[in-house]
């Protein structure tokens, strides 16, 4: 897989983003899926987009925390846009190791989102591990949704 | 259950009640007027069984609104033709509704009454709404519905995180017990083809109790939506949400075990 020589994480922060940095453990994880739970939450999307966004940040995170060097963080960014939540998470390991996307956690991850990919960037003294997914759903503040 | 000679005598006059409401067709209006009659009646037996668990650090109001539950539940499912009275029914399906609540329900953190409340309401609400619009509804939809601002609705969805189990949700819903549903979808083992870790995960997606797997192979292999699979199941989509959040964790658990 090539490295995209620009990544959102450390390039180009859109105002609005949310980045949340927690060590890379799996204890860690509760705390980022309420954040995404919240952000989707408080822009109106429908309680099934939350479910499904929480389960699968948990998923995504879950999967980076696996492959991740210990005692490195685990670092995610939320983008709103107008039709859905994105999400960037990423890991630093000593492996250029790509994720496997044959397993059931990248199974249950492409179920719930509506694009995943990963890929695998060489940053100094090792690599980083990226997923980026997006969840795509009517957006309240559609009119089409009617609003409130 | 010492207090059943006792209390038995003074609901005699509501067993009437139980034949007319069986004679009547599903869909007659009068059912509804009949049914809260007799939970109406039947109150002081909930509220006594209630007090009789009240000591047990939860607060009695809480315990008497399960007890209600367990009660209307009896109504619903108490049979006259089958000759025993209603109270010898009642009374091991209240206590086992609060045995329950007890068994199952724990929040996870201290969660004030108001806002398990809150919680309550807004789950009966999404379900409504779900049934009424077809998906589920918003975090605004519901705060419409139920006259609260937006921030009230939060406050209450983010309560459900730290309430991790089942029962009050349970208590809004129908009956869970759906088997024809496993069947319907037939064995896991074909819906599971073409995952890499197949072999590892197949005793562990086997071991699930059956509500969870079902779930679990409805969300992930049929596809169907949280909303879907609430209504299909018969609970609600937060309570989905909650088992699937569960179910997927446990798997992630089994698999690292294995390796």
């Amino acid at each position: 897989m090539t490295a995209a020589n620009k990544s959102f994480v450390d390039s180009s922060v859109d105002v609005g983003d949310i980045e949340l940095r927690v060590p890379a453990e799996a204890r860690y994880l509760p705390i980022i899926r309420s954040l995404a739970a919240t952000i989707a939450m408080r822009e109106d999307f429908d309680l099934d987009f939350v479910a499904d966004l929480k389960l699968a940040v948990d998923e995504a995170c879950s999967m980076l925390a696996g492959a991740a060097w210990p005692g490195t963080e685990l670092r995610c960014r939320f983008r709103v846009t107008d039709n859905g939540i994105g999400m960037q998470a990423s890991a630093l390991s000593t492996v250029d190791a790509l994720l496997d996307t044959a397993s059931f956690g990248w199974r249950v991850l492409t179920t719930l989102a509506d694009s995943a990919s990963t890929r695998v960037e060489q940053v100094p003294g090792g690599y980083r591990v990226l997923i980026e997914m997006t969840k795509r759903g009517p957006h309240p503040a559609d009119p089409r949704m009617g609003g409130a | 259950m010492t207090t059943r000679a006792r209390t038995k005598n003074g609901y005699e006059h509501l067993a009437p009640l139980f034949h007319e409401l069986a004679a009547l067709p599903q869909d007659d209006p009068r059912r509804t007027v009949l049914r809260d009659e007799l939970v109406t009646g039947h109150l002081p037996v909930a509220e006594h069984i209630a007090r009789r668990f009240a000591h047990r650090g939860e607060s009695g109001e809480d315990l008497v609104q399960v007890a209600t539950v367990g009660l209307i539940n009896a109504v619903d499912r108490f049979d006259p033709t089958r000759g025993t009275d209603f109270l010898s029914f009642a009374v091991p399906t209240v206590m086992g509704e609060i045995r329950r609540y007890f068994r199952d329900s724990s929040w996870s953190v201290r969660v004030p009454r108001r806002l398990k409340e809150l919680h309550l309401s807004i789950t009966a609400a999404g379900n409504e709404l779900s049934q009424q619009l077809g998906r589920a509804p918003t975090p605004s939809e519901i705060a419409t519905r139920l006259g609260l601002s937006k921030d009230e609705v939060y406050e209450g969805l983010e309560a459900g995180n730290a309430y991790h189990s089942v029962s009050l949700d349970d208590m809004l819903t129908q009956d869970s017990d759906n088997t024809s549903l496993g069947e319907m979808l037939g064995e896991p083992d074909s819906a599971l083809e073409g995952v890499e870790n197949h072999e590892s995960l197949l005793p562990l997606v086997r071991e699930l109790p059956e509500r969870e797997r079902t779930i679990l192979l409805l969300r992930f292999f049929g596809n169907l939506t949280q909303t879907q699979i609430a209504e299909k199941i018969g609970i609600s989509q937060m309570h989905v949400s909650r088992l699937l959040a569960r179910t997927l964790q446990k798997l992630r658990d089994g698999l690292l075990e294995e390796q």
